[in-house]
This record gives C-alpha cells, sequence and structure tokens, in this order.
C-alpha cells in the first residue's frame, strides 16, 4: 500500500496470453471488482437466512423458488462453489499482485543513489541551497547532528572528488515490506481457515453429571473418537432474580488411562483445552431419571403411588391397568399455545381398550384431571439427571488464522503510519570560498507531513551560524 | 439515577454545539467558532461524566460491567465516540466549518437513544467477557471517523460542484470551506484512521466469538455485513492508493461505506436476525 512504486502495466499486445492473463491477474481493477462483488455476495447470504432446516424455507418461499435457491447454494451460499471460486480468484489475485511488486519494493530498499548528483537533483522537488560563511568541516558537524534527530542512523557519507562530502540519511526503510504483511496475511488467514476445515472437527456432546464420554459427535455427522475421557463432575445454571441467565458452568475432569489428569471449571467465555481439542460450554439440560407418580381417585383420596425409574413398564396400584413414562418436556406448550411449565408423558395401557397418553403439568397437578376416567395422575416427585451440553473443536489451523490478523492489522498500521523517508545533503565549497549546503529529500507515503517536517528542517539549517 | 440526568445534559450541550456550529458558518465569527468547540468539547465531558457515572452505578447496583451493553448505552456511546473524533479531527485539519454538519449527529443520535429502554441490566453469560470492552470500543471509534468521512466526502461533493459553477466566489457560502482539494485529503485520512480500527475490532471480535462459541466466523449477519463494511473500505483504498482515485468517485466509495457501516450497526439489528442482538425489538 505505497504509492511510489508504479503500477506497471501489463504489455498486452495480444500474442502472448500468459502476458495476458498476468496482466488480468495483477489488475487493480480484478481487486477493486472483486471486493465489491464478494461485497454484494456476502449480503445476499444476510438476507437469506443461511442453514436452515429446508421445511423452514417452504414457510417463506414458493416450492419452486425453494428448488431453484436450493439448486444454486443460495442456503449455504458461503461454501457454495462460486463463493468459493470467487475467495480463490482472490487469493490468487493476491498472490500474483505480490510477486508482482516482489522486485519493486525491493530494489525500493535498496540504498542506491547515495549522491545527491544531477539526474537526482532534477527529480527532487523540495532542493534547497543554503551557504554559511562558516567553514566546510564546521557546517558539517552542525548539519549532521541538526539532521539525525528525524532519522535513525549515522548517515551514509560519501566524499566527493572535489573535497565536498555527500550525505545520505533514511529511515522506516522496511515500512516498504508493509505491502507484503497486509497482503501475505490475508492468504495466511485463508490457509488457517482451510487447514481447519479439513484437519479439523466441529462436534457436540451431552455428558451427564457423574458420567464420562470418549467420542464426541461432529457435526457432519461422524463419530469422533477422544484419546482421552472428558467427565463432568457437575453442572450448575444460575439465574437472575428477573429470570435472565447469570452464569452456566461446569466442572469438567480429563481422564486418562484412569487417572485425572486435568480438573477446569468451564463458563461461557472460558473453555478448557487440552491436546489440542477444545470443550466449550455451550447448552444444557436434564432427562428424568426416577418418576414418583400419585394415582388420585375422582374424589380427591389417594389410590396409591407409582414409583419407577424413567421408562419402565409398571403396573397403576388397585387396578389392572398399566403405565409407563415416555418423555419429559422443560417447556411444555399447551392445547391454546401458552406455557404450559415441565411436563411428563405418560402411556397408560388399561386392560381393556385402547391405550391413552397423558401430559401431565408439574405446576398444574390437577390438570390430568380433565381426561376424565375413574381415576388420574399427579407427579408426585422428578428426579433429574443434569447433563452438561459441549460444543467440542479441534481446529489446527486456527493459530494461522491469529497470526495472519496479527500481521494483517500490524502491516495495516504500518502501511498507513510509517513512511521510507530519504534525505540527501551534499557540502561543498562555492567558488567564492563559502560553504555550500544542497540538501531534498523524498518520502514514500504521506507527502504533506514529509514536506512540512523538510521545511522546518531546512529553516533550523538556515540559523545555523 | 445520576447517569441519566448527565446524559441528559450532556444531549442538550450537543444540541447547543450544533446550533453554535451552525451559526458559526452562517455569521463567521471566530468567537462563535471558539463557543461552538467548547461547547461540543463541554457535551463529550459531561458524556464522559455520563458514562463513567453509569458503570459506577452497575457496580452499585451489584451488576458491575461496562456500559456498553444495550441499544441505549451503544448509541449513547457511537454519540460520545463522533464527538470526539469530529474535536481530534477539527483540530488537526483546522477545519471548523464541517462541524455544522457532524455536530447534529450526537445530538440526534441522543435523542434516539433516550427512545429506548435505559434500565441497567445485568449482563448474560456470553457478553462477560474481558474482549468486550476493546471489541466495541475499536469498533466505533472506527464507525465515528467513517461518520466523520461520510460527511467530508459530501461536503466535497457539494464543493467541487459549486467550484465548477462559479471557480472564483471567495464570498460565496461554499467559498468559506476548504478547497475540495483539502476535503479529498481529509476524507481519505479519516478512513485512513477508521480502517485499521475496524480490522482491530472485526479480529478482536473473531477471537471473542471463538472463545465463547468456539467459532471465529459463523457468518453471522453481524460478521458479514463488518466484512461487507471491510471490503468496501479495502476497496476504496487500493483504488485511491494504487491507482490515485480521487475526487468524485472516491467520495461516493466513501458515501457507500459509510451506508453500509450504519446498516451493520443498526440496520442488522433492527432487521436482520443474529447473535447481536442487543438492539433487537423483543
Amino acid at each position: 500500500m505505497s504509492a511510489d512504486e508504479p503500477v506497471k502495466t501489463a504489455k498486452t499486445d495480444g500474442t502472448d496470453w500468459v502476458e495476458k492473463i498476468w496482466g488480468f491477474l495483477t489488475s487493480l481493477k480484478l481487486v477493486v471488482i472483486l471486493l465489491l462483488i464478494l461485497s454484494a455476495l456476502s449480503i445476499t447470504g444476510t438476507v437469506i437466512e443461511q442453514n436452515k432446516p429446508l421445511q423452514e424455507y417452504y414457510r417463506f418461499y414458493q416450492p419452486g423458488t425453494v428448488a431453484l435457491f436450493s439448486k444454486l447454494g443460495l442456503f449455504d451460499m458461503y461454501h457454495s462453489w462460486w463463493f468459493v471460486a470467487c475467495l480463490s480468484l482472490l487469493a490468487l489475485n493476491i498472490t500474483a499482485c505480490t510477486m508482482d511488486r516482489y522486485r519493486g519494493i525491493m530494489a525500493g530498499m535498496r540504498k542506491k543513489n547515495r549522491i545527491l548528483d544531477e539526474k537526482l537533483s532534477k527529480s527532487l522537488q523540495n532542493l534547497t541551497t543554503i551557504r554559511y560563511a562558516l567553514p566546510l568541516d564546521a557546517v558539517a558537524k552542525k548539519v549532521v547532528g541538526l539532521t539525525g534527530k528525524g532519522f535513525s542512523g549515522k548517515p551514509v557519507v560519501t566524499t566527493a572528488e572535489d573535497g565536498g562530502s555527500h550525505y545520505f540519511f533514511e529511515k522506516g526503510k522496511y515500512s516498504r515490506l508493509a505491502f507484503f504483511m497486509t497482503h501475505l496475511s490475508i492468504l495466511i488467514i485463508f490457509l488457517g481457515a482451510m487447514v481447519g476445515s479439513f484437519f479439523g472437527y466441529k462436534g457436540y456432546v451431552n455428558i451427564f453429571e457423574g458420567e464420562a464420554v470418549s467420542q464426541v459427535e461432529t457435526r457432519a455427522g461422524k463419530i469422533q473418537k477422544l484419546n482421552f475421557q472428558v467427565k463432568c463432575n457437575t453442572f450448575h445454571a444460575e439465574f437472575y432474580p428477573g429470570g435472565a441467565p447469570m452464569d452456566y458452568r461446569s466442572d469438567l475432569s480429563i481422564v486418562q488411562n484412569g487417572k485425572e489428569v486435568v480438573r477446569k471449571t468451564i463458563r461461557v467465555n472460558d473453555p478448557l483445552t487440552f491436546e489440542g481439542v477444545t470443550f466449550y460450554q455451550s447448552s444444557y439440560g436434564g432427562q428424568p431419571d426416577q418418576v414418583a407418580i400419585d394415582v388420585v381417585n375422582r374424589d380427591g383420596s389417594l389410590k396409591g403411588t407409582v414409583t419407577a425409574p424413567f421408562g419402565r413398564m409398571v403396573d397403576i396400584p388397585g387396578v389392572a391397568d398399566k403405565m409407563e413414562t415416555v418423555d419429559y418436556k422443560e417447556h411444555y406448550h399447551l392445547p391454546d399455545g401458552s406455557e404450559g411449565g415441565r411436563a411428563l408423558d405418560v402411556h397408560i395401557y388399561p386392560e381393556k381398550g385402547r391405550e391413552a397418553e397423558a401430559w401431565l403439568l408439574m405446576d398444574h397437578p390437577d390438570y390430568d384431571k380433565q381426561r376424565g376416567g375413574d381415576y388420574y395422575f399427579r407427579v408426585k416427585e422428578l428426579k433429574l439427571k443434569k447433563y452438561t451440553g459441549l460444543q467440542v473443536n479441534r481446529d489446527p489451523g486456527e493459530i494461522l488464522v491469529w497470526l495472519g490478523s496479527i500481521l494483517l492489522i500490524a502491516g495495516i498500521m504500518i502501511a498507513f503510519f510509517m513512511s521510507h523517508k530519504k534525505l540527501w545533503i551534499s557540502l561543498k565549497t562555492d567558488n567564492k570560498g563559502r560553504s555550500e549546503l544542497t540538501i531534498g529529500g523524498t518520502a514514500n507515503k504521506n507527502r504533506d507531513a514529509f514536506a512540512r517536517e523538510m521545511e522546518q528542517m531546512i529553516q533550523s539549517l538556515k540559523e545555523v551560524s | 439515577m445520576t447517569n441519566s440526568l448527565l446524559f441528559g445534559i450532556a444531549t442538550f450541550v450537543y444540541f447547543f454545539a450544533m446550533v453554535l456550529y451552525v451559526s458559526y458558518l452562517a455569521f463567521r465569527s471566530e468567537m462563535l467558532g471558539k463557543a461552538a468547540s467548547l461547547s461540543m468539547l463541554g457535551g463529550v465531558v459531561v458524556e464522559t461524566a455520563a458514562i463513567g457515572m453509569r458503570w459506577y452505578e452497575s457496580y452499585a447496583m451489584g451488576i458491575g460491567r461496562a456500559p456498553l451493553t444495550n441499544m441505549y448505552e451503544s448509541l449513547a456511546f457511537f454519540a460520545w465516540t463522533i464527538a470526539l473524533i469530529y474535536l481530534v479531527l477539527e483540530r488537526k485539519f483546522r477545519i471548523k466549518t464541517m462541524g455544522a454538519f457532524v455536530a447534529p449527529f450526537p445530538f440526534l443520535i441522543m435523542a434516539y437513544a433516550s427512545l429506548n429502554p435505559n434500565d441497567i441490566q445485568p449482563l448474560v453469560p456470553a457478553l462477560k467477557s474481558n474482549w468486550l470492552i476493546s471489541h466495541v470500543v475499536t469498533c466505533f471509534v472506527g464507525y465515528a471517523a467513517f461518520a466523520v468521512s461520510f460527511v467530508v466526502s459530501i461536503l466535497y461533493l457539494f464543493k467541487t460542484g459549486s467550484e465548477q459553477l462559479s471557480p472564483k466566489s471567495p464570498g460565496s457560502f461554499w467559498g468559506f470551506f476548504p478547497t475540495s482539494a483539502a476535503l479529498d485529503e481529509i476524507g481519505y485520512k479519516t478512513i485512513a484512521i477508521g480502517f485499521p480500527l475496524l480490522t482491530i475490532g472485526i479480529v478482536t471480535g473473531a477471537f471473542w466469538a471463538n472463545v465463547a462459541w468456539g467459532t471465529y466466523w459463523s457468518w453471522d449477519p453481524k460478521e458479514t455485513w463488518s466484512l461487507i463494511v471491510w471490503l468496501i473500505y479495502a476497496a476504496y483504498l487500493h483504488a485511491r492508493i494504487t491507482r490515485g482515485w480521487r475526487g468524485k468517485r472516491a467520495a461516493v466509495l466513501s458515501i457507500v461505506g459509510f451506508a453500509a457501516t450504519i446498516f451493520c450497526y443498526l440496520g442488522v439489528n433492527l432487521i436482520l436476525s443474529g447473535l447481536h442482538s442487543y438492539g433487537s425489538p423483543s
């Protein structure tokens, strides 16, 4: 991102197609158009919601539209062949431009033109000549001290044939490398993303309190084995008085060869990483463990109580019917759509007649009375087995993404706020015996600021006596 | 609550600054210009106190969090960054005339903020992170810089228009503004400040997302729109630096860039759904 390297215009004489392609790949038009096309395409993906189950799209679009969009990959467009093709073209474009600019940038860093000769003098816009009554060596001493302040290091001094001398100062030579930093960083980030998608995985696992797992299911639907076991010791969810979530935390242990090697309480924003695999607090839930259900007569008297593990078929006391618990919901929706709270689904198998189903609401104990019959059910106690839901990631490309990001930020900072400044001074005795100083300089960026800097420097040089 | 009172006063002071900047443009009196700048500075000082107070009060309530997490706070902070960035640039580039066009932003944004609920709610687990402050601050200072560049670009378009109509009319309304070349340069330099900040904002956001959700990039609408903004300004910078795109085309691209910025900031929250739900009308 520097202004003074000339943009090479490819020689497109129409005969050499390699040159033609190269010219296309390194053209600025391609960069700008690609960047704008990528932004336009990205907008599409924010308007059409991505990666939803297909039936949801049918609610919004006509079946024909869904089929078309699906074929075009618009429902997962950031992974569609055409979006990836645009990104690949951008990567190719960046690579070509970097190669194209390599020589120019390296040449800009080399110290040529250390002498303020005639040719150079003509190219400098701020060339100034000052004459002093002082002897040459006195001027040299003062001038070098004054000028050196704004530049790092000592100047390169060359003695001229006529007894005068030339000084060459420079600063920020390496800022020219910012071009490589900003552009290669994008390639490194792309590479990191590719490494992650080829060699990493994202998975998900539920672990009950007190239990351990040694494999997870990936998003791709595969089973990924771990070299260790992850145990959830406890899970806690805390809420603010208003009901908003305050904290989710799981106390996890990593067990290897039967021994606990790591133990950590993870939270949202504070995951656990072991052997390159990271566990994130993602969700939680409960599954009924032990259920106790009262069997109540219509007059309100208790017929008996059924106590059983969740999912087991048991006899109902006092009658010849059987029942089993089959499902549990944290948020049951009543037929009218309102929230019914925690609810247990039971199936009833009467001695005679057809089986029946009932949802027992824990917060409305007598809800089942409306079902009719000689007796109804009331949940007496429900023991939940809590589980923690963990997102499990392995991403060996992540480090490249962060490396690229840091390089990108540093590169942009250098590109915008630093420049390669060069300053030439030549000293000689003129034909009247006075000391004559000629000064001129260039900067590859921020030329206005450099011009002001030069002006001040020349002013202070004029005051030397 | 003291913070609400202070935010109210800041809004009023911003209004006053806006009136002074407009009067400065109308009457061209140095005194008015000075008063306008001081008033804007006063607004920033009062709002700084308001933000600090809100932060302190959240601790007093036992919640303890940076005041950057809902629509009200985010708008108030946006107003603050625009006012602050403007003052810095006014000093740096020595043009007060653009004040009349920038000063309405802090006032109008504060007025819009006051329509949102301003109670201090505790943080949900995902927002409890040290990355919150660095992510929000860098993004917003970047947005503020783009806002100033947007104003300068619009002024540029008017200024070139007037220069073409009547090349030499120093007494005219537009004659009071810097030359179009200067406006062009300021527009660019402001983007050169905003772009690195937006980059840092996106990277810190990606890093935070990776810590919280286990993915540094999920093509969520907010992420995607921030990338769109980044791409537009990247196109602007490439066109300008290597091809010397200046003037009208650069100004138009800068205006498009700011339109995308505003959509990224407000449009995504109000229209699209996603992970950054602080502004969703729930």
